[in-house]
């Protein structure tokens, strides 16, 4: 087999693998009527938006993985993408709206620009 | 309560999750397609789509696969990226309490945020209805993935347009979830020092090692501000 459809296949079964753990993790521990350990549901709760904005940044850096700042356009369209995405969702709060605009908004910026 | 009665019920219940999942598993599979050039494309989109029902995690996997990111990260990332699904098995443990093993582990297997919020709103006087319910619910709700991702994989063969910044879909998506998370006061802080750790991970770090420090930081940081952050969480509730 091809070593990217083996490559798409570990990806799938991993993904899938730990997801599924996770949504059975209270099944699998709690099921006697144990109660959760707080310092769990604490870390659970406070990890959702941490996990999420360190994701934003990585996105970020991920663009000038290979390519220069100055190459990519200093920033700008990423910039642009985000401001649209943010305020649209803060407004409108229409996940895919704001997603399409956003994306929409970056593409034209970075393909007639940079 | 009659079968079709719990279906018309739960077909209604479940018609936002159909907007809502076309759509946005259509983008995700557009992304697939637009970034992993192979004919065969649409095919995956539909395994990935079936086997881990979940939303960012479709987006992310498309850089996963074009950047060949190392399994043991791809583990920790999904880890850290689903780990909110742990908490609503806490919050349906009674709920499922006594339900056939086969029904149960489709139950938690298609355990998404939107199929979580429908479950855990459904009230039927009598177990049996509820198990029904949240069982076409789930089974609804995994179907709209499941074809709006193969179909935004299939479109996005068939259209030939430029796809050029067209991941920015999944960044936008991240942003969307933060905005949503931030609306709510206690998750500001908690998002600042996820932030910060990112940031700090990057500039110790390439960008392709810098998600494992970073996740390290923000750990250590919450036990350590635990007590703090505690009472700023608690002062949300009231």
């Amino acid at each position: 087999m091809e070593s990217q459809t083996v490559f798409i296949i570990l990806i799938i079964a991993v993904t899938a693998a730990v997801t599924v753990l996770l949504r059975a993790f209270p099944f699998l521990l709690f099921s006697t009527g144990k109660k959760c350990p707080e310092v769990i549901s604490y870390i659970g709760k406070v990890l959702s938006p941490a996990a999420i904005a360190m994701l934003v940044i990585y996105c970020f850096c991920s663009v000038y993985r290979d390519k220069t700042f100055a190459s990519g356009g200093f920033g700008i369209p990423e910039l642009a993408g985000s401001i649209t995405v943010i305020v649209l969702h803060w407004w409108k709060k229409n996940p895919l709206l704001s997603i399409i605009c956003g994306t929409t908004v970056y593409m034209l910026i970075l393909q007639n620009f940079f | 309560m009659l079968k079709e009665k719990t279906f018309a019920k739960a077909f209604t219940a479940s018609l936002p999750v159909l907007m809502g999942y076309t759509a946005m598993g259509m983008a995700a599979g557009l992304l697939l397609a637009g970034r992993v050039n192979r004919p065969d494309i649409a095919l995956w989109a539909f395994f990935s789509s079936i086997s881990s029902i979940s939303g960012a995690l479709q987006f992310a996997m498309v850089d996963w696969i074009v950047n060949r990111t190392a399994l043991l990260d791809v583990a920790l990332l999904t880890l850290f990226l689903n780990i909110r699904y742990a908490m609503y098995g806490l919050s349906l443990l009674e709920k499922f309490r006594g339900i056939g093993f086969w029904k149960k582990c489709y139950l938690i297997w298609s355990l998404t945020d939107e199929t979580f919020a429908l479950e855990a709103d459904s009230r039927f006087p009598d177990k049996k209805t509820n198990t029904r319910y949240c069982l076409q619910v789930a089974l609804l709700n995994h179907s709209y993935w499941v074809f709006g991702v193969t179909a935004g994989a299939l479109a996005g063969k068939i259209i030939p347009f430029s796809t050029r910044g067209i991941d920015f879909a999944m960044t936008a998506l991240f942003l969307v979830v933060l905005t949503d998370q931030c609306r709510e006061r206690t998750n500001r802080i908690p998002a600042m020092i996820g932030m910060i750790s990112a940031i700090a991970g990057r500039v110790f770090f390439s960008v392709d090692n810098m998600l494992i420090p970073a996740m390290i930081l923000m750990t250590a940081a919450f036990l350590i501000f635990r007590k703090k952050l505690e009472k700023h969480l608690a002062s949300g509730e009231n």
